[in-house]
């Protein structure tokens, strides 16, 4: 079958089965690599993308459902969240970094919808997403370190108005 | 190793897939081969006209951060300006001399080498640029890449200087700069492939792609051994190439070559998946099919009851057995274990043109090349492997049985293939960490110390996936944590026993430390309890006299010894880290263990309680001493990762077998610790620069499933001893 896609703003085809999910639509046809495969089972994470703007596991989300809407993966994730790739990257926050394409997305979808997430928000949050190297701890820092920053420049951003 | 092709069905080639619209953004993603550079004084330093340096990473990286840390050392004593350093992967090549990324060995083996690497490239550029300019080269200084004489007020960036220092010859003694003057090493530095992984551009072992590569899945036989005896044709579908048969690895040799199984090749994995998944196949028996691992377990227990092979002895342990005192024993147990690194082995090759060419996240490029070599009866330079980032490996992909298999299949298809694990086959066909049991009895006097101390361990060896005759554990599986505990007793017996399983096992981060640090920590603790003593006083208390204990060392230098006061030294930073001695609420104890192994010394306490029938960690402590280390943060983020590999394998790591086949297969029945269960943690790093570069990858994991036992006999009053951790 043919699919037409949006995908990071750009709309591209594919012809694969209706049942291909798009974690191998992105990684084996459109060469959008850092969408990881951990457990093609939804249970690890390392697919995440957002679809519509909500978050998915693309081993578990068919290429036949999404066609007539906006999916956006990990390699578009730093032209909207740049401080956070920027906090993650001055951490240290990745280790091996296969689940990282999914944790950034993860955290960033948290802090779209909560500004100020508490420890028991990012452990709701977060997981679904697992790291076998073991990086949480550096994860969780992370984002309550750009949620401040956020909220730092938001408070300048008032006052200047 | 040969593999039959007993069935070859070629179906219609896979339809097209093709993209429109915009161009998506085009990937560069092979990993480097040998660099090229205007100034390549050795292996590790390549310094373009341009001033780019580029750095050579031998070692593979798999999240220890050791790309970044080779680069630090190497530009610390180049004196380089790190916005200008790149970093390219070497192939497995014997000139690099050791590649083999396991042990906690890396600084250790090329610590010295890479300083004399960048120093030398130094010391080229400034007598370069002392010839150019026609001053004494004491009078030319080198500076955040640049060359100065401040006389006559010349400077010349390294990069004008390439051409001329490439004219010059490697000077074979250099100086090294002192601990003083270090601007990367010892700091910390961010990791050089942070900004390619936050952008989705970290390239690992699944993501290369070759012109007209085919992907592979297979679908191995159950049980270890086992070949296909029927496999019925699958319906054509677009995009299926075909399957192949592959047989079984002869049960003698070394177990690096292809498990029996069906390939299913297509043009996408997709395509491989589904029809890997309605594959109707039988499969040929093989004598593993008896294989369980709870007969296993109970094989070692029994094994307990009488003496083992004696590895060391001293005093009269039966006569003190026979005298007055309290006595103590107990028995432990810990399963098999995955390694389930977040990436599941993948292996790109082609084989062509009586070459081959490999892309994978190997930790061993070198031992590839070999067995790859062979197995292809090629020419060693004719073989070229190319490593990836690693998306985790533990000890995993230190085993190239998923290589052999993309080069088996490129032979046969005469074109590029993947070869792409899936989570199951990972959680099936694993070398898995072996179970184990050990025995521990002791008299004890009234301060809770052994008088007499007899100890024995049993488990499968890891040796026996090398070769089929061997049974018992070898020295070197016995020195982590058995043979060389940091306690003297004056009777004191230690003895092992060995069993061969139907399974293939494997060394995973940290090995036979993890069991043999378990039952140990435990039973001191066991042993502090019955004195009613302090677990941390008694434990320092237990610790051999002296400065140095001899230990038999894993990897050179030799005469590397364990040093008691350092021991001594992490257990009093520990016990202040964590506040020991501060009350805790109702309901939560505190748990403590230590361990000495890849030449470094650990403590750890944690904070648990019982929350709702499940243990929950609420803080750790970690002190570590690692001697020279290059980068802190680093260590910290192995000692933090070390915590989460330690409760995962506590609380809920097993992997049973039952008529030779794994009964786990992916996460939902193998759990990893997640974020809602990973404690803060908090990491002491002993400042220990100048002594001996020491391991970090692994040492920091065994102390951390003992420490939750006694944490939680602490918190509940009952005793823990077989992992995981279950609740009665
Ligand atoms: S690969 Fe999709 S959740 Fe694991
Ligand atoms: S960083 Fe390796 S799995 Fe998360």
């Amino acid at each position: 079958m043919r699919y037409e896609l949006s995908v990071n703003g750009q709309t591209v085809a594919v012809d694969v089965a209706p049942d291909t999910p798009m974690l191998w639509v992105l990684r084996d046809h459109l060469d959008l690599t850092g969408t990881k495969y951990g457990c093609g089972g939804g249970y690890c994470g390392a697919c995440t993308i957002y679809v519509d703007g909500n978050i998915a596991r693309s081993c578990q989300t068919p290429v036949s459902t999404v066609a007539d809407k906006a999916i956006s993966t990990i390699e578009a994730l730093h032209e909207n969240h740049p401080k956070l790739v920027e906090v993650w990257e001055a951490n240290n926050v990745p280790q091996c970094g296969y689940c990282h394409s999914g944790q950034l997305m993860a955290a960033a979808a948290l802090l779209d919808r909560n500004d100020s997430p508490t420890d028991a928000d990012i452990n709701a949050a977060m997981t679904g997403n697992i790291c076998r190297c073991g990086t949480y701890t550096r994860i969780r820092a992370a984002i309550h370190e750009v949620a401040a920053y956020d909220a730092t420049a938001t408070g300048s951003e008032e006052d200047a108005a | 190793m040969n593999i039959a092709n007993v069935s070859r069905r070629n179906f219609l080639k896979g339809s097209g897939v093709f993209v429109i619209g915009a161009a998506l953004p085009a990937r560069a993603n092979l990993p480097d081969g040998s660099v090229t550079a205007a100034f390549e004084p050795n292996l590790f330093v390549a310094l373009d006209t341009d001033g780019t340096l580029t750095v050579t990473s031998h070692r593979s990286e798999m999240g220890q951060g050791i790309r970044t840390a080779i680069a630090q050392v190497v530009a610390d004593e180049l004196d380089a300006d790190w916005s200008r350093v790149k970093l390219a992967q070497a192939p497995g090549d014997a000139k690099y001399g050791d590649q083999n990324t396991d042990g906690s060995r890396s600084i250790l083996m090329n610590y010295d080498r890479l300083r004399d690497a960048g120093a030398a490239a130094r010391l080229m550029l400034r007598q370069a640029a002392a010839a150019k300019w026609g001053v004494p080269l004491d009078e030319v200084s080198a500076e955040n890449h640049k060359v100065a004489h401040a006389g006559s007020g010349q400077s010349a960036d390294y990069g004008e200087l390439a051409a001329d220092a490439a004219t010059l010859p490697v000077p074979e003694k250099v100086s090294r700069k002192s601990e003083a003057e270090h601007r990367f090493i010892g700091k910390p530095v961010v990791h050089v492939d942070n900004g390619d992984i936050a952008r989705g551009k970290g390239n690992y072992g699944a993501d290369v792609k070759l012109p007209n590569m085919a992907t592979a899945v297979i679908v191995r036989c159950p049980w270890l051994g086992g070949g296909v005896a029927k496999v019925a044709d699958p319906a054509p579908r677009p995009g299926l190439i075909g399957l192949e048969v592959i047989d079984p690895a002869p049960p003698a040799g070394p177990m690096f070559a292809p498990w029996g199984g069906v390939a299913v090749l297509a043009e996408d994995t997709w395509t491989a998946l589904s029809v890997a998944r309605e594959l109707d196949i039988e499969w040929t028996a093989s004598p593993n099919q008896s294989f369980g691992s709870e007969p296993l377990t109970a094989e070692l227990k029994a094994m307990l009851e009488s003496p083992g092979q004696t590895l060391f002895d001293i005093g009269n342990v039966d006569a003190a057995f026979d005298s007055d005192g309290q006595e103590l024993s107990a028995v432990y147990e810990t399963p098999f274990l995955g390694h389930m690194p977040m990436e599941p082995p993948a292996a790109v090759a082609s084989v062509e043109d009586g070459k081959c060419q490999v892309f994978a996240s190997v930790q061993d490029p070198q031992s590839t090349r070999g067995l790859v070599s062979q197995y292809l009866s090629m020419p060693l330079e004719n073989v070229d492997i190319r490593v990836t980032l690693l998306g985790g490996a533990f000890g995993r992909k230190s085993k190239p049985d998923f290589v052999l298999e993309a080069v088996e299949l490129s032979k046969r298809l005469k074109r590029p293939v993947r070869v792409q694990w899936t989570r199951e086959d990972d959680v099936r066909h694993d070398y898995y960490h072996a179970a184990s049991a050990q025995f521990h009895r002791a008299m004890v006097d009234e301060k809770g110390h052994p008088t007499a101390w007899l100890q024995r361990t049993a488990f499968p060896s890891i040796t026996t996936v090398f070769s089929g005759q061997a049974l018992m554990p070898a020295e070197w599986e016995l020195e982590m944590g058995f043979t060389n505990l940091p306690y003297r007793v004056s009777n004191q017996r230690m003895e092992s026993a060995g069993i061969r399983p139907g399974v293939r096992v494997g060394w995973m981060r940290s090995v036979c430390n993890i069991f043999h640090s378990f039952s140990a920590n435990v039973f001191a603790d066991e042993m502090a309890a019955l004195g009613g003593r302090d677990a941390i006083e008694h434990r320092l208390e237990m610790l051999a006299e002296g400065g140095e204990m001899e230990v038999p060392g894993m990897q050179p230098p030799p005469g590397h010894a364990m040093d008691i006061g350092r021991l001594r030294h992490v257990i009093e930073k520990v016990r202040e880290l964590s506040e020991w001695d501060r009350e805790r609420p109702e309901g939560t104890g505190l748990g403590f263990a230590v361990h000495h192994s890849f030449r470094s010394y650990v403590a750890v306490v944690l904070e648990a309680r019982m929350e709702a029938g499940r243990p929950k960690v609420t803080n750790s402590y970690v002190a570590l001493d690692c001697g020279t280390h290059v980068n802190p943060d680093t260590c910290a983020a192995q000692m933090e990762g070390a915590v989460v590999f330690g409760l995962s394998l506590a609380l809920d790591g097993e992997i049973t077998m039952k008529d030779g086949i794994v009964e786990q297969s992916n996460f939902h029945d193998y759990p990893m610790l997640r974020m809602n269960e990973a404690p803060p943690t908090k990491v002491h790093v002993v400042p220990s620069q100048g002594r001996l570069p020491a391991g970090v990858g692994e040492p920091g994991v065994p102390p951390v499933a003992p420490a939750l036992s006694n944490a939680l006999f602490a918190a509940t009053g009952t005793r823990y001893r077989s992992l995981p951790i279950r609740m009665a």
